[in-house]
């Protein structure tokens, strides 16, 4: 148990090694969120009290099976679907319905097909008040940072896959939002595409010192890119376990060859089933 | 692509030899006409002047009448396919006047708005505009979900999501709807100026009828055919210019 970090409530905040974080502030939390779908007769709970924290500047996993209700989950954190209990709190300010302080990012399909990479990098910024000269100078910094400068006028059907995801991350990032939210951004990509861009967003993470909430069903995504775990057990969908990952911001891949990684990679997958 | 061509151009041979044969097997003008009557009768309309006055009286009246329907269907349609609260408030009325035939409507029309332009133009608007509505709410609720969430997380308010997601996204389906129905709206108008009409592509049918002039009536049945290539293509250029997104 020497990498698991057991944390009987979430909320008890920093137990275990979080050295590297001088003061902390939270800038997510979720507090005590239900959400029940009720479909004529039939009432399912999708989640059950689930409380979780992120704080500034983190990158923070929410793992789990298909079906434990983690995309639902950040969809109520992104303000697209209300919780039938509890409550989520950005910057301390209780969260009522989407708002450009919560970048989110989905699986896929999600550019706007008829603006170029540039303007649907742009298309938050234009909802924002940013001023003109501002917004030209932060979608240059961030098609830089993506390493999209040269498809500035592309349009999304002329890209890859990984390169619109790119996309959809510079997009989510350029309003300057206070938690980015990933809801598993990788989950369309070939196994090599999704290696390239875990490396990617590690490298946007550092660069932008973004503090980020991913979902994903891929134990060694979470183990490689994350500082905690949040592990979701299914049916309800409630937080089973928090987990501290035993590496600091900037790892290289030789990490995944690492015993602790690989130990901690199994446990999690047997956590999963 | 050489073969589809050629191919194309052998599908017009058969169909035009055909008739040519039929025609000259029948030998009688005054029933089946061959292409080069037709032809000519077709010559005749033009330096008449029938060709330039009926043909645009029949055009303006798609123009207006099948503009309206579009403007409403557009108006309606994205509202429909948008809010659900408008969707079940306009479900009901819609499905049942959409099953009236419109052409049964003619009468009715002509006793509440007279034999001038307005029932012609009313019976186009009425004979299309169902469609046209549910069609564009059809195009309206098929733009993914996420690219409405994605706007939403941007800081979108639902006006913004309506101008610059849906809107946006529906125009190449909007114009397909407008290339398809236009269809029903020339069978509109046919309709009316079948019944009551001075002038008019229809209407000439009528009059050469009472001449037992058969190439006239083909002449103009080829009219309306190069009328209905003509605006199908020009929509299809509308739409990969409007939005080459879009283009299959």
């Amino acid at each position: 148990m020497s990498a698991l970090d057991l944390t009987g409530s979430p909320s008890a905040g920093l137990s275990g090694d979080l050295s590297d974080i001088v003061v902390p502030s939270r800038k997510l939390v979720v507090e005590g969120v239900s959400k029940v779908f009720t479909k004529r007769r039939d009432r399912v709970v999708a989640l059950e009290g689930v409380d979780l924290h992120v704080e500034d500047g983190e990158l923070v996993c929410l793992l789990g099976a298909s079906g434990c209700g983690k995309s639902t989950l950040l969809s109520i954190i992104g303000g697209l679907e209300e919780a039938t209990e509890g409550r989520v709190l950005v910057e301390g300010d209780v969260v009522v319905g989407p708002g450009a302080d919560r970048g989110m990012v989905f699986q896929g399909y999600s550019l706007y097909p008829w603006l170029n990479v540039a303007d649907n990098i742009d298309f938050g910024l234009r909802l924002g008040k940013w001023s003109k000269a501002r917004r030209k100078e932060r979608i240059e910094e961030l098609l830089g940072i993506m390493s999209l400068t040269e498809f500035a006028d592309a349009l999304p059907r002329e890209l890859s896959g990984g390169m619109r995801q790119r996309v959809a991350i510079a997009r989510a990032l350029a309003p300057e939002p206070d938690v980015l939210l990933l809801d598993e951004p990788f989950g369309a990509l070939d196994a090599q595409t999704r290696r390239h861009l875990q490396d990617f967003l590690l490298g946007v993470w550092h660069r932008t010192g973004a503090t980020i909430l991913m979902v994903t069903h891929d134990v060694e995504e979470a183990v490689y890119l994350s500082q905690r775990i949040y592990v979701m057990s299914a049916r309800p969908g409630r937080i089973a376990e928090e987990v501290v990952v035993p590496f600091g911001r900037h790892r290289g891949s030789q990490v995944k060859r690492d015993p602790r990684f690989l130990d901690l990679r199994d446990e999690l997958a047997d956590t999963l089933g | 692509m050489g073969w589809k061509i050629a191919l194309g151009a052998a599908g017009v041979v058969i169909v035009l030899g055909t008739w040519w044969l039929g025609a000259m097997a029948i030998d009688n003008p005054s029933i089946l006409p061959t292409p080069p009557d037709t032809l000519r009768a077709l010559g005749e309309l033009w330096t008449d002047g029938v060709l330039t006055t009926d043909l645009w009286a029949s055009i303006r009246r798609i123009l207006i009448g099948y503009g309206i329907s579009m403007a409403i269907g557009i108006v309606v349609g994205i509202s429909i396919g948008s809010f659900a609260s408008i969707e079940a408030a306009t479900e009901a009325p819609i499905g049942f006047l959409r099953y009236i035939p419109a052409s049964a409507l003619t009468p009715v029309f002509l006793l509440w708005l007279g034999i001038g332009e307005s029932p012609k133009v009313w019976l186009i608007v009425v004979g299309t505009v169902f469609f046209n509505i549910l069609m564009v709410a059809d195009v309206a609720r098929s733009v993914p979900r996420e690219l409405l969430n994605a706007a939403y997380t941007l800081g979108a308010g639902r006006g913004t999501v309506l101008s610059r997601v849906i809107m946006r996204h529906s125009v190449p389906g909007m114009i397909d709807v407008a290339r398809i129905n236009l269809a029903a709206a020339w069978l509109m108008l046919v309709v009316a100026e079948l019944l009551a009409a001075q002038e008019g592509l229809a209407f000439q049918i009528v009059m050469a009828q009472r001449f037992r002039a058969v190439d006239t009536m083909f002449a103009l049945l080829i009219v309306f055919g190069v009328i209905g290539i003509v605006s199908d293509l020009g929509l299809r250029w509308l739409r990969n210019v409007s939005s080459p997104w879009a283009r299959p």
